[in-house]
This record gives C-alpha cells, structure tokens and sequence, in this order.
C-alpha cells in the first residue's frame, strides 16, 4: 500500500469533522492494523475502487458517534438508533469523498457506506493488504480511521470484490 | 414553492430541510425522496419549482436522475449536493445539465448562501 493515501485520509476526516461537526481532531497514534476488531463500538465501512482498489472504515466511540449525530441534527441521543447509523454511515462517506477527491489522478468510485454497531463483529480487509489505523481523540472522546489499499491492482478497475469484508 | 429532497441519507436531508424551512419553505412544500427512482416517481406525478439531489445513491443515483429531469424538463432548477467533488465529475454534472452544485461537507453557512441563490425568489 501507498501510504501517503493515508494523508488524503486524515486530512478529509479532519475537514469533515471541523466544517460539519464544528469538532476538532487530535491525532494520537498511528499504526498498521492487525486486529480483526473495530476500534470502537460504530463503524462505518465504504469501499473505494478504481485503479486501486481499497476501504475506509470509520470507528466511532459511542459517545462520540451520539454528540455527532445531536449535531447534525440538533436532536439529544441516548442510544444507537437508525439515525446515529445513518448519520455515521454519512460521516464516512463524505471522508471517503473527500479523500477521493484528492487523489482524482487514480479515477477512484465510492461504494455506499455499511454501518456495523458492537465490537465482536471482525472486518476483513484482503490478505496482502496492511490496513493503517489513525486513533484520534476529541472533546467528545475517541475516533479513529482504517485504511487499506492495494496497490498490486493498479491498472484493473474491476476487482471491486476486493474491498474489506465483515462478519460476525 | 415545491421543493423535491432527494438524499439516501436521512441525516443529509433532515440537514437541508431545516435550512429550506429557514428560508420560508412551507412543511409541505418540500417532498422527500431515498434514491432517484423514487424521486422520478414523485417528479412525474406532480409540479416541483426546485430538485436538490445527492449523487451517489442506491437503485438509481442523481446524475441518472438529472438525465431523466432533463428528458422532461430543462427548465427546473436542479442542485447537486454531493460528496463528488473531482473537477471531472463536476463537469459531468454539467454536461448533464445541473444547475448548481454544492461539494459535502459544507458548513451551515454554505448551505443557506447555495439556497438563497434558488429559493426566495421562489417562496
């Protein structure tokens, strides 16, 4: 993998999170994911296909996928409902735009965002393919981006089944 | 003032529902739709002033559903509010014959000064 891709990541989710959210990013930590678990307990997965092929997902905390969804649509949350799951699966595909944009030379597709809630559910991104996890903190609390691409399918635009799986 | 809402996230559209009521759009004036099929459906069964669309979406994605706008009507105001923001895609859009278009994420700002280009003198 590429990981400057990472960069067009971080960049877009700490955009998303400003200009939607009002809510500052702090990065804490970044390291190769070798976990099958989601970091936290909301997480949005979206897939990216073009020249390369690869995934994002979006790990909330459950505080913070809450607060973000009460500020988007100005509504208190207690719990995890279909809005929160909606608003999440939304989050992770304007940073998925976003980063797509960046890197418009690879002629990149989004896929439509996958919301799983809990963390015993694992995500499986493809064999050779080393996901990169960016931890971040907020007000809020804690987030965090997985990212992995491979580089080996440049130049094949159609092995979108190559895109990280879940299962429970 | 009609007003037809199309986004496949419910987060997005409740978002510009409450700027389009800011700007004096009535309740009832403004007709949600999840994707573009279902949009169409509501277009071609009744008269709208404004379409406001997302791109991506399931069954049927917004640049389909311009086209098919198009087909009909190339009059209509037609937004893009969309996470598609390639120079690329943008001019696809217009190729396709969008009237304006908005890149998400936007701040609250963005979104009211977009829609107070199309709306008030509509309301």
């Amino acid at each position: 993998m590429d990981v400057s891709f990472i960069n067009h990541f971080i960049e877009s989710a700490a955009n998303v999170f400003n200009t939607m959210l009002e809510c500052p990013l702090k990065r804490t930590s970044l390291r190769l994911k070798t976990e099958a678990e989601p970091a936290h307990e909301v997480s949005a997965l979206i897939g990216l296909s073009g020249t390369h092929v690869g995934s994002l997902v979006l790990s909330l905390s459950r505080e913070v996928a809450l607060k973000a969804t009460e500020r988007l649509l100005l509504v208190e949350f207690d719990d995890v409902t279909p809005d929160v799951v909606d608003a999440v699966g939304e989050l992770s595909n304007m940073i998925a735009g976003g980063a797509k944009a960046a890197m418009a030379h690879l002629n990149l597709s989004l896929g439509l965002p996958n919301v799983i809630v809990g963390k015993a559910q694992k995500i499986y991104f493809p064999g050779d393919v080393s996901p990169i996890t960016v931890s971040f903190t907020t007000p809020w609390g804690e987030l965090a981006i997985e990212v992995g691409f491979d580089t080996r399918l440049e130049g094949n635009i159609s092995q979108v089944d190559q895109r990280a799986t879940v299962s429970c | 003032m009609k007003i037809l809402l199309v986004d496949d996230s419910g987060t997005m559209r409740t978002i510009q529902k409450r700027c389009l009521l800011k700007l004096g759009v009535s309740e009832d004036g403004i007709v949600e739709a999840e994707n573009g099929q279902v949009a169409f459906e509501s277009f071609s069964s009744q008269s709208f002033d404004i379409v406001m669309t997302d791109w991506n979406m399931p069954v049927m994605d917004g640049l389909s559903l311009l086209k098919k706008v198009r087909e009909v009507n190339k009059q209509i105001p037609v937004i893009m509010i969309t996470t598609e923001a390639e120079r690329s895609r943008v001019v696809t859009a217009i190729e396709a014959g969008v009237s304006d278009y908005l890149v998400k994420p936007f701040t609250a700002d963005t979104l009211n000064a977009k829609l107070e280009k199309w709306v008030p003198a509509m309301v």
